[in-house]
């Protein structure tokens, strides 16, 4: 196999040295899905590996500080008035109608004529050394505030959901685009061999309102697309093999195609013969450590239960003890989403008092658990680890169809919302940018959406200027046209 | 016989080529090309800065006369014919760093400054960019080398070389120092071209006979079988589908089910028609507007065409405003019509001056005019349709008509157009609304009791009725028409029946236009709302003298209330209907420029004169002579599709920025010849380049060809080229005898794994197909765009959202598990052993049947030991834990250790390379 390995380098080597990059992308997608798929042959690290190096030295790139990243979407949008953002001067408001000059050429989602203002539905104190303000619903995360930088003054352009994601994921609210997990394998590659580079986990019973291409890979090649690995069936899609087939026969069928397709290769000389080959040596391997890492049943009790996590359930907070077991194993790029977070008002499962209680009761602790685990094991500092959503909510209370909602509720809001980040390169016990006294508008440190991308991008080493992809005429970036570094979150 | 043509002139070309290169030679080699020399150093330093997009200090190399314009300075950029006064030159030789050129760039090298100095100096030529031209049909190059001079031996490249094409190709390869390679074997060749002109493996007696076959021309008939076979249709709508971004759901959040196979079966038999590709470019383009039937009403297949710019998005997403996803649609349909045919990237040009082709930002908007006069409006079920009437409902369309042909046959075209469109009608999405009022459906008018709105600027004319699309479980309530004004006079009393139905209502004659203002008065049921879809002011049937009238105006309701099949087509607005088109300042919809009027580029041949300026002027101007980009683009495409890379590599931009045709002249060839010779015929276009040598070549390659051209640009040997993601799933099903011919009808669903489709609000499911269904090609498959088929996603099919030129090939760990483990490959295996058991007694007979039956070639002996060692180690597991055998069987009756053994052996062959691969 060591001949092969070296015709195979030889190979990637021809790939690189093509003067125009789409070019390479127009001929040798096998060399380049290896780059990523897994960054070497069988050597040690990636940077010795010529593979490896395609990514490496295409970009004009500065040390990273976060060589991993967790990224956390609730789905739906939580409010950041009942979590983060405390506003004590909106319960003076409670109940009355809407100053006219928040509805002034504005639209929403749902809000009709002159809604209410709604208070917020929790209760908040100051946390940590650094006394962030929390409230009563994360009485977990409480506990690693000082870990945290939170953006209060984040804004978007897109007020419904599958657009909104899409502008938050992709940098633009179409479909087409590829997505920062996308971005991220396809700028540093991956350093498992055994593991897609970018895997998505869902929870919450639905995939994320815009579907697949929330971690599509857009025009980029399809290999940097996120793998969804799923909790209920196989993890990765056909990864088991049928019933009737031990390992031992996979292990044969597969040194039975990779022998024929080498006499193939030796007959005929093309080098895509060689990436297949090292293709199905890896599936052969992703069948064993997908379900592994996968598999939570060897994990000590004390985790599990600082987790909340009982084996078997498909849950957000055995998501996020997967996310640490993927991580761990040098996945690029792990992407999570708990989808139930649309609080309207609507139901008893969707409003800003006891639905989103609820979420944060399944939510919370395994979130600050992450952090906590990250931490002991030495990783939080080499992972960046994001929360947040597609937009806010108002401080208003929604009126659907002029209606009064059955529960306390707020409607979708692009003006101000908070998220957060931790690890990888960001300050501990920060907290960035401040809203008006009824947390509509972002007053200080306003961040918007493709600023907090160019913000991760520089933290995994990229210029967001300068890392780009030629398609159809144009070099196109995460960041499109727009997007500034926020300097002030950066450790 | 193409051969002897050129032969004749052979000997003139000679000395007209020779005196020429003496002429270069001597005098004009140091001339600089302004495409090949000075175009890709002005995009790669300058134009980000000076071209569409910015044009900083007013200096802008887009346009021609730009250049020559002095810039805010004063001082002009480009003198010709002096270097030394060109403010150009000056700014890129200058030390000061505020000055110098590019700003904050990599600096120009030697080289770089002595191309531009010397282009100013000789008087800063300015050229089309080569696609764009006018192109007439090149000369094709001789092959007469000094050896045989004058053509008289029959040897060698001669003897070779089939077509025209050959020699473009040796032309080349000579150049490079590159020797072809020899024919495929039979086996193989016949594989290759049936994989690409039909995307499915010969049968083994088709290979046999073609390999036994001595007549002169055995390639020829086979080819000829295959453009007749209902596959070829099925193979090239693939391709098209993807240009069409054809799917059977309306994108976006919620990505509901639509009903678009009638379009797809559409291309399908346009393909199998061989429907000369001018014909096919109009219908779809402008179906709507081309020749009526007797009632007035365009062609049913003309308006199936239509379908193809009804495959954009539609948003059914809460709150969203449909007139900007309207707007979305219309720039799709732009964009998408100059990527398909164009091979131009014209999305750019909606903010701005396209960054490097010179095309202003006007003619972008220039262009959307010809498309903005649609009736779709994003509405929630997606009007307007072409509904299909069954049974009871077509004899009542029938009777309307035939009562209309008898009273007052001029009637006859608007009644019958809205009996199969419903058109005109003014969509509810557009009324102002006033008290107790919302939207229902993100699209529609609810209203309930004491709720109003105004309906603005009708013309009632000619209206004798209002007739409307109404709903509602409220008792009792009643719907007023007032003219002009809330308490004006009352021109319609409507009883709205508690279901959804469209009703027909008269109205009080009335003259001119007015605004209409609804009340609606519901005191029995006050919280029920009244759901108001569209509504249309029409003329009253003729005949009411008639005593069967009442019984008539009865079928024409009830026709348009009843559900009928239907699909979104195009249908053009007129009158008070028509749009006015703006430019849209730096792209913002909201923020309207100037007006435009209907329009192509001017960087192309213009329309002609006596065009109509609507889409079936635009249409036909796509398709003209004059605008030979098009036959260029497309022939591109189909080459692209059999060779696994285009003449210009980037199939969707023919423009500065991509890639340089490797054949110019070859690519112009066929180009002209597609459109004179051909007369658009893609099946001669077809013809022509699989009978080429050139394609017929074997792909072996070896260490000098892979040296000296590793990705085979050149062309020294055949193409060798993974299968797409549909030919991956028809050839299992084919080689292992499962594969339905059937034809046509709504998307299948056949196996996939649970859990792909969770879409919020949405219930439709997955809902696995019975029969044959289940083993239909994968051109039938269910395209959902945000959750697709998940092993053709795998094999690099897109989802669908746009259209998408080209396919890059991926090869990852994920394909290898699809073919490994999804279960349609299974049963393919364990249908395949099936098979293979019949064949032979012995294994190695068993293997080596299976082998042929895949690759259709004999089995080497190193490889058939590999096979046969799998096939032991398999047998002795299954035969020391039998019920393993059994669990493996799934699909046929017999459970044996053996037919489980060779079915892993088939899972094997399945997988090989030569297998998933054109050879």
């Amino acid at each position: 196999m060591e001949k092969l390995r070296k015709e195979l380098q030889h190979a990637t080597l021809l790939h690189q040295t093509r003067r125009h990059f789409l070019q390479s992308v127009g001929f040798g997608l096998g060399a380049l899905g290896l780059g990523t798929m897994l960054d070497s042959c069988g050597t040690s690290s990636a940077a010795d590996s010529p593979v490896g190096n395609i990514a490496q030295s295409r970009i004009p790139q500065f040390a990273p500080k976060a060589k991993r990243v967790i990224y956390i979407h609730m789905a739906g949008a939580p409010s950041q008035l009942e979590l983060f953002d405390y506003k004590p001067e909106l319960l003076k408001y409670h109940g009355k109608d809407c100053p006219a000059e928040f509805l002034e050429g504005k639209k929403f989602a749902f809000i009709q004529g002159v809604p209410k203002m709604l208070g917020p539905q929790s209760r908040f104190a100051q946390y940590g050394q650094s006394g962030a303000w929390m409230s009563d619903y994360v009485p977990y995360l409480q506990t690693v505030a000082d870990e945290i930088t939170f953006l209060k003054a984040m804004h978007t352009d897109q007020f419904n959901h599958a657009p909104a994601q899409l502008l938050m994921h992709t940098g633009s609210p179409r479909l087409g685009r590829p997505s920062l997990g996308a971005w991220s394998v396809y700028g540093l590659g991956s350093e498992n061999q055994n593991l897609p580079g970018f895997i998505v986990l869902a929870s919450g019973g639905q995939q994320p309102d815009a579907g697949k291409s929330v971690f599509g890979s857009g025009f980029l090649p399809s290999v940097y697309q996120g793998v969804q690995c799923r909790t209920g069936g196989d993890p990765v899609l056909y990864v088991s093999d049928p019933s009737g087939m031990n390992r031992d026969m996979r292990k044969q069928t597969i040194e039975a195609i990779n022998e024929i397709n080498k006499q193939t290769y030796e007959d005929v000389k093309d080098p895509e013969i060689l990436t297949r080959i090292s293709q199905y040596e890896m599936a052969f391997r992703m069948q064993m450590s997908v379900p592994e890492v996968m598999d939570v049943s060897k994990e000590p009790q004390f985790i599990l239960d600082m987790y909340g996590v009982k084996p078997g359930e498909g849950t957000f907070a055995m998501n996020c003890l997967l996310a640490r077991k993927l991580v761990e194993n040098d996945v690029r790029f792990v992407q999570l989403f708990d989808w139930g977070w649309d609080g309207h008002g609507t139901s008893k499962d969707h409003n800003v008092e006891g639905g989103l209680r609820q979420k944060c009761r399944e939510s919370d602790q395994p979130v600050a658990a992450l952090i906590k685990d990250l931490k002991m094991r030495g990783l939080l500092e080499e992972t960046l680890i994001i929360w947040g959503a597609e937009f806010g909510r108002t401080p208003m209370q929604e009126n659907r169809n002029g209606l009064v909602m059955p529960y306390m509720g707020r409607d979708h809001h692009l003006d101000a919302f908070t998220m957060w980040m931790a690890g990888g390169g960001v300050k501990q016990g920060f907290s960035h940018g401040e809203t008006d006294e009824l947390g509509y508008y972002g007053t200080k440190g306003r961040v918007h959406v493709h600023d907090l991308q160019a913000t991760i991008l520089h933290l995994m080493g990229f210029d967001h200027e300068k890392f780009t992809y030629p398609f159809q005429g144009r070099n196109f970036r995460l960041t499109d046209t727009e997007g500034k570094v926020v300097k002030e979150v950066l450790a | 016989m193409v051969s002897n043509r050129i032969f004749i002139g052979a000997g003139v070309l000679i000395v007209a080529i020779s005196s020429f290169l003496w002429f270069s030679g001597s005098a004009g080699s140091s001339s600089v090309d302004y495409n090949a020399d000075v175009k890709p150093i002005l995009n790669k330093h300058c134009m980000g800065c000076h071209g569409g997009v910015k044009k900083a200090g007013d200096v802008s190399f887009l346009f021609e006369h730009e250049m020559l314009e002095p810039g805010k300075s004063g001082k002009i950029p480009v003198v010709r014919g002096d270097a030394h006064a060109s403010e150009m030159i000056r700014r890129i030789l200058s030390d000061d760093p505020d000055e110098k050129m590019p700003k904050n760039g990599t600096p120009l090298n030697d080289d770089e400054v002595d191309i531009l100095t010397k282009w100013i100096d000789e008087g800063a030529k300015w050229e089309t960019h080569w696609s764009y031209k006018q192109i007439e049909k090149p000369e094709v190059p001789s092959l007469n080398g000094f050896s045989n001079l004058f053509g008289l031996l029959n040897t060698g490249d001669k003897k070779w070389a089939t077509n025209e094409i050959d020699h473009f190709v040796l032309d080349k390869l000579k150049d490079k120092g590159l020797k072809v390679s020899p024919e495929a074997d039979r086996a193989t060749l016949i594989r290759r071209v049936s994989l690409d002109l039909t995307g499915l493996p010969p049968t083994e007696k088709q290979v046999v006979d073609f390999v036994n076959d001595k007549s002169e021309n055995a390639y020829e008939k086979v080819v000829d079988r295959l453009l007749k076979s209902p596959g070829y249709g099925e193979r090239w709508t693939s391709m098209w589908m993807d240009l069409a971004r054809y799917a059977d759901t309306k994108g976006y959040e919620s990505d509901g089910g639509r009903t678009m196979w009638r379009y797809r079966d559409y291309v399908v038999k346009s393909f199998n028609q061989d429907k000369p590709f001018d014909k096919f470019t109009i219908e779809q383009l402008a179906g709507d507007l081309l020749e009526k039937d007797k009632d007035g009403f365009p062609l049913e297949e003309n308006m199936i065409a239509t379908g193809y710019h009804r495959n954009t998005m539609t948003n059914n997403e809460g709150g969203t405003d449909d007139e900007e996803f309207r707007t979305a649609a219309q720039i799709d349909r732009v964009n998408t019509t100059w990527e398909v045919w164009q091979g131009t990237t014209f999305a750019c040009i909606q903010c701005h001056s396209h960054p490097y082709d010179p095309i202003p930002h006007e003619d972008y908007y220039k262009y959307m005019a010809f498309f903005n006069n649609t009736r779709d409006e994003d509405v929630w079920d997606e009007w307007p349709k072409m509904r299909f009437y069954k049974g009871e409902d077509s004899a009542r369309v029938e009777r309307v008509k035939s009562w209309i042909r008898e009273t007052k046959p001029e009637q006859l075209p608007e009644v019958t157009q809205f009996m199969k469109v419903m058109e005109p009608k003014i969509n509810a999405h557009n009324f102002i609304k006033g008290d107790q009022s919302t939207v229902l459906l993100i699209s529609y008018y609810g209203v309930k009791n004491n709720g109003n709105a105004r309906i603005a600027q009708v013309d009632l004319s000619n209206a004798d009725n209002v007739v409307m699309n109404i709903a509602t479980k409220a008792e009792n309530a009643v719907l007023s028409l007032h003219l002009d004004k809330l308490d004006g006079p009352v021109i319609s009393e409507i009883k709205v029946p508690a279901r959804d139905s469209v009703i027909i209502a008269p109205i009080a004659k009335t003259m001119g236009k007015h605004d209409v203002f609804l009340s609606l008065k519901s005191p029995k049921s006050p919280d029920e709302w009244v759901r108001i879809t569209w509504m249309s002011f029409q003329k009253a049937l003729p005949g009411n003298d008639k005593p069967e009238y009442q019984q008539i105006v009865a079928d024409y309701a009830t026709l348009l209330t009843h559900q009928a099949e239907s699909m979104p087509v195009i249908w053009e607005g007129k009158g008070d209907f028509a749009r006015k088109t703006n430019v849209f300042v730096r792209g913002n919809w909201m923020v309207k420029g100037a007006e435009v009027k209907p329009d192509v580029p001017k960087l192309l041949a213009p329309m002609p004169k006596d065009a109509s300026k609507d889409r079936v002027g635009l249409a036909k101007w796509i398709v003209s002579r004059d605008n030979a980009l098009t036959s260029r683009v497309i022939v591109n495409r189909f080459w692209e599709q059999l060779f696994g890379k285009g003449i210009v590599e980037t199939v969707e931009d023919f423009g500065s920025q991509g890639a340089e045709p490797t054949h110019p002249e070859l690519l112009d060839w066929l180009a002209v010849k597609f459109m004179e010779e051909d007369k658009w015929s893609i099946k001669k276009m077809l013809k022509t380049i699989v009978m080429s040598s050139t394609y017929r070549q074997s792909s072996k390659t070896d260490e000098y060809k892979l040296d000296k051209d590793p990705y085979n640009i050149w062309i020294s040997r055949g193409p060798r080229v993974r299968l797409s993601a549909e030919q991956v799933r028809d050839q299992a099903l084919a080689c292992s005898g499962l594969i339905s011919d059937k034809m046509y009808g709504p998307g299948v669903m056949p196996p996939q794994p649970d859990k792909i489709w969770q879409s919020p609000y949405s219930g439709e499911k997955w809902t696995l197909s019975e029969g044959e269904d289940r083993y239909r090609r994968g051109v039938y498959t269910y395209w959902k765009r945000t959750a697709p088929y998940p092993s053709m996603v795998t094999f690099d099919a897109p989802s669908r959202e746009f259209c998408q030129s080209r396919r890059i090939l991926t090869n990852t760990p994920l394909q290898a598990l699809v073919t490994l483990n999804d279960p349609v490959f299974l049963e393919a295996a364990e249908n395949l052993a099936t098979k293979m058991q019949k064949r032979g007694k012995t294994p190695e007979q068993q293997l080596k049947e299976g082998y042929r039956m895949l690759t259709f070639l004999p089995i080497e002996q190193k490889n058939l030991n590999v096979l046969v060692k799998v096939y032991n180690q398999a047998l002795d597991a299954y035969k020391k834990k039998p019920v393993e055998a059994d669990s493996i069987l799934v699909y046929g009756k017999e459970r044996t250790p053996e037919l489980a053994a060779l079915t892993i052996s088939a899972n094997v062959m399945l997988n090989l390379d030569n297998v998933i691969t054109k050879e």
